[in-house]
């Protein structure tokens, strides 16, 4: 939009500009910029999504946090003394890829692992185990699967 | 029998949906033609929507037969109810299944369609059109058909148990009913009396989403938007009350018996319930901005049409099994025909959403002027707006097991959600609730249009300054320290401070207008106590230093672990320090519940105490009763846990036990001591004093015949602090010939105590003591405090109280609609 000053010259207001040929209203440019927050809201957001890991590339990273899907091995066992420790668990699990790894989940025994079918643990490779805050495992119940959500970290 | 009956109904209310939407249809478009052919369709619809209620109804009681009266040959039956079950819990069986959860949907649409039919007028073809062919939809859900062996649509509750499980050995005998005495049972967590309300009413709340959206179409439809507004408006109101109250009441479920300890964690399925209010309440703002202004038109209708489309998104994210694991992908047979089902289904709703948005985009009236930043419709609408984000972010990262296959399949990464999932949202959405508080307030002080400038900034400031004071002394108590919820907490308490100002100085508590303050105050109060109750729910099992590990901190790794560290093992009778108690095991008992006998309680006595500093005398004292419930049917080994809590005005005592593998041992043995009168001895953590032998015998225990012989020894027990008790155990001689016993207990200390021998020669007793010992008998258990946990749930009602105080103005007002938009506002076409 061309505006006379008061001494003859044209100027162009760049923002009065754009209002009128985009036909953009205040209320537009509000939205585009809380758009823009969300969206870089929600790029943020995914560097705190997690990943699924196996045992072997979990400990590519120790100590970052993964899920890691696996089966309880149940010919090894499974050590809970709450005697010694009520906050201690080990055992191990075989990963999606076969590998079998000592597990030491910092809680009370999850209820019925023993008859997990699949358990996903939230934690950290450091050294050789496998250090999980959070447990979650698939029961067979007899025609449907339920999942039941233990040892949740709060 | 019933089952024949009960799919009859099926079919009746499949076939009379059908009938009805495509009689409604032809209502509609035939309305502005041929009004007497138009009636005449309009009476069939309407018959048709009756008879399919009716059916409805039918399934309803058919179905409610069969598990009350426990016919386990039908596979619903049997599933999801035993013989034990208590009559109370029939109605949560009936929603435990797939089958039973779509009909309870399905039943409060015939209900709110009803409503709709008598109350919506002109707008009745079109808005029951949309209705019954929901209808349509939900009653596929029941309908069980197959076509050929794959394909299989809805599933039928009426499915014997044969015919659920072909192939089964068990079927090819003919007598085959009698192996199957019982049912499979209740899951025991849903035996609870809010399992019994909740679902109603949170169905009914996801249900009358549908009278907004069907509304919405109706007026897309014809391009008609004024009589849309006010049954539109009242619906919202109706459904954000009923949603609300819907979605609390699940958390006080989960608080009650879960253990996660808490009332809120994230859950997706909690989430799934919380997207559509949001959204469904940002809609409701805008729509108040169109009738009021005539703006905002465009996004009011896409507002209640999402609210719609996420219940079903809801519903899918719900049901298919698709939460359930990333990367398995392995649903049910069932999951896996519903998944396609919904989709369709959800499919056909945004087609028809979206052709109807495009067909009216162009004409719908948009005001071309700005509106003014003092006006309250400016900022109102940025509220919704806000709303709206808030819940895409949630349904984005709820969604990662929808769209995750979608990124493993272009950069190879398996997304799997947030580690730490509350820590996740609350760090984001702690920012929509100190804006959306901070905006709540303001706009009510603006007024339509454009306001008075001076007047809204002393409002404000004094509102302001009242707020920050309270948000100081708050924060001083509650320490809250992390930067952004102190934020928060000014937020919280500048809507609470406002919204009481609004009421009192500019609404001068007139009743019938109080709903918009009383609903944000409720709000404000709800978003001050979730601050409070989290920033500071802290485990005093362990963590005997009361540092705090409020959820709502950022978490290290080593705080992760200590999170986990909060089980504490005690001891039968071994006095712990929790917090401000010292805490006691008391022992178990183990009961079964009259109602429902397949169920064993066992109840462990837990002891909490308030000592005094200095005198060390209990205050106060109470006893928690945490359960492990075990199931006859022994679905789960170790039973489950259940909860216990003492609850203040101020917070809650709340504490729950892990189950173990019983691992108690009798391994105790009676010792003999040789004393005199006046000898002490000595137990593992206290002494006797034998103080003699009575001729007077007062055990209760112990029946006097006539030529009995009889003594008590007298002792008394004393643990470190003093004396605990005392022990009578007799010995007698009956009829000159036998010697017997009765043996004493003192239940606190678990020891028993018998005279074994009495020895007149050197006049001492052969007291035997045996005591249980403690190690064999402990229990794993977590105690939290839990603060505020009143004010969440006085927040709730007072929100809930505000959207009906409004609904109910909102009815009863004189419309003067017409008037005041003839006064012109301008509109473009």
């Amino acid at each position: 939009m061309k505006i006379h000053t008061h001494d003859g010259q044209v100027r162009f207001n760049l923002l009065n500009f754009a209002f009128s040929k985009l036909l953009m209203k205040r209320t537009h440019i509000i939205l585009l910029v809380l758009v823009a927050v969300a969206v870089t809201v929600i790029i943020t957001m995914f560097g705190d999504f997690s990943t699924y890991e196996t045992f072997a590339t979990a400990a590519k990273e120790p100590g970052r946090q993964y899920h890691v899907i696996g089966y309880l091995e149940k010919s090894k066992a499974f050590e809970y003394n709450p005697q010694t420790d009520p906050n201690h668990c080990t055992f191990y699990v075989k990963d999606k890829a076969g590998n079998l790894n000592k597990v030491i989940f910092n809680g009370a025994k999850p209820t019925d692992i023993e008859k997990s079918e699949q358990i996903v643990m939230t934690g950290m490779m450091q050294g050789n185990e496998f250090h999980c805050s959070k447990i979650q495992m698939k029961c067979p119940s007899k025609y449907k699967n339920d999942q039941v959500v233990v040892g949740n970290a709060s | 029998m019933p089952g024949k009956l009960g799919h009859f109904f099926v079919i009746t209310a499949f076939v009379m949906a059908l009938f009805s939407c495509f009689s409604y249809w032809l209502a509609a478009v035939s309305e502005d033609k041929d009004v007497q052919g138009s009636r005449g369709w309009l009476l069939f619809g309407r018959n048709g929507f009756i008879i399919h209620s009716a059916a409805i109804v039918g399934i309803f009681a058919t179905l409610f037969y069969v598990i009350s009266n426990h016919l386990f040959e039908y596979h619903y039956a049997w599933r999801h109810s035993d013989l034990s079950l208590s009559p109370k819990y029939l109605l949560s069986c009936f929603w435990e299944g797939q089958e039973g959860s779509f009909l309870l949907w399905t039943f409060w649409d015939c209900v709110l369609g009803i409503v709709v039919m008598l109350t919506a007028k002109s707008l009745e073809s079109r808005t029951m059109t949309i209705i019954s062919l929901v209808q349509v939809a939900l009653t596929t859900m029941v309908l069980g058909f197959y076509f050929g062996d794959s394909i299989k649509i809805g599933s039928n509750p009426f499915l014997l148990l044969r015919e659920q499980m072909q192939g089964a050995p068990i079927f090819a005998q003919p007598n085959y009913l009698e192996f199957v005495k019982d049912g499979n049972g209740l899951n025991i967590l849903l035996q609870n009396y809010w399992m019994v309300i909740h679902p109603p009413v949170l169905f009914l709340g996801f249900a009358s989403t549908i009278v907004p959206f069907a509304y919405t179409i109706a007026a897309l439809w014809k391009g008609e938007y004024q009589k849309w507004i006010k049954p539109t408006w009242c619906w919202s109101l109706f459904s954000g009350a009923v949603l609300g109250t819907g979605i609390m009441m699940g958390g006080a479920w989960a608080y009650e018996s879960l253990s996660f300890g808490g009332y809120w964690a994230w859950d997706p399925v909690e989430n799934a319930s919380l997207v559509p209010w949001l959204v469904l309440v940002g809609g409701l703002h805008t729509i108040i901005i169109f009738k009021a202004t005539g703006r905002s038109l465009v996004v009011t209708t896409i507002f209640f049409i999402l609210a719609y489309l996420l219940v079903w998104y809801s519903t899918f994210l719900t049901r298919t099994g698709i939460l359930g694991d990333t990367s398995v992908h392995a649903f049910t047979d069932e999951g896996k025909s519903l998944y396609w089902h919904l989709l369709i289904v959800i499919g056909v709703l945004v087609a028809l959403s979206i052709a109807m948005l495009i067909k009216r985009w162009k004409t719908m009236p948009r005001v071309k002027t700005e509106e003014a930043i003092n006006s309250r419709e400016f900022w109102m609408f940025i509220g919704s707006f806000i709303l709206l984000l808030s819940a895409v972010q949630i349904i984005i990262t709820t969604s990662i097991p929808v769209w995750s296959p979608m990124v493993k399949s272009i950069s190879g990464k398996d997304v799997a959600p947030p580690a730490d999932p509350v820590q996740h949202y609350n760090s984001i959405q702690v920012w929509v609730a100190f804006i959306l508080c901070t905006l709540m307030a303001t706009i009510l002080y603006l007024r339509f249009k454009s306001s008075d400038n001076k007047l809204v900034w002393k409002r404000l400031g004094i509102t302001a300054a009242i707020a920050l004071v309270m948000a100081l002394i708050v924060g001083y108590l509650q320490r809250i320290t992390t930067p952004q919820y102190d934020l928060m907490l000014f937020g919280c308490c500048y809507t609470i401070v406002g919204m009481v100002y609004y009421a009192i100085s500019i609404q001068k508590l007139k009743f019938k207008k109080l709903g918009p303050a009383t609903s944000h105050l409720g709000f404000g109060l709800l978003m001050l106590a979730i601050l409070i109750s989290s920033y500071n729910k802290h485990a005093i099992s362990l963590n005997t230093t009361g540092e705090r590990i409020g959820i709502f901190d950022d978490k290290s790794r080593e705080k992760d672990i200590k999170e986990n560290m909060e089980h504490v093992m005690m001891f039968k009778n071994v006095p712990m320090t929790m917090g401000d108690y010292t805490v006691t095991y008391k022992g178990d008992s183990t009961i079964s519940d009259p109602e429902a006998p397949g169920n064993i309680h066992v109840l462990y006595k837990v002891l909490y105490e308030h000592l005094d500093t200095t005198t060390k005398q209990a205050i106060e004292s109470f006893t928690l009763y945490p359960e492990i419930v075990h199931n006859a049917n022994k679905q789960m080994n170790n039973g489950v846990a259940n909860p216990a809590s003492r609850h203040y005005l101020s917070h809650d005592v709340f504490t729950y036990l892990t189950p173990l593998n019983d691992t108690k041992k009798d391994t105790a043995q009676f010792r003999s001591h040789e004393v005199k009168p006046g000898d002490t001895i000595f137990i593992s953590n206290g002494y006797i004093v034998f103080t003699g032998l009575d001729a007077n015998v007062s055990n209760p225990n112990y029946h006097a015949e006539a030529n009995d012989v009889a003594v008590s020894a007298k002792l008394d027990v004393y643990d470190l602090k003093g004396k605990v008790g005392s022990m009578q155990p007799v010995y007698y001689i009956r009829d000159k010939q036998y010697v017997d016993l009765v043996t004493d207990t003192l239940k606190d200390l678990d020891m028993y105590a018998r005279v074994q021998h009495i020895n007149p020669e050197t006049k001492t007793v052969d007291v035997q003591i045996k005591q249980d010992d403690p190690k064999d008998d402990f229990i794993v258990i977590k105690t939290l405090i839990f603060p505020y946990i009143n004010l969440v749930w006085l927040g709730v009602i007072v929100m809930v109280l505000g959207f009906l105080l409004s609904l109910y103005n909102r009815l009863t007002k004189k419309e003067k609609e017409k008037a005041s938009f003839t006064e012109g506002y301008p509109f473009s076409k």
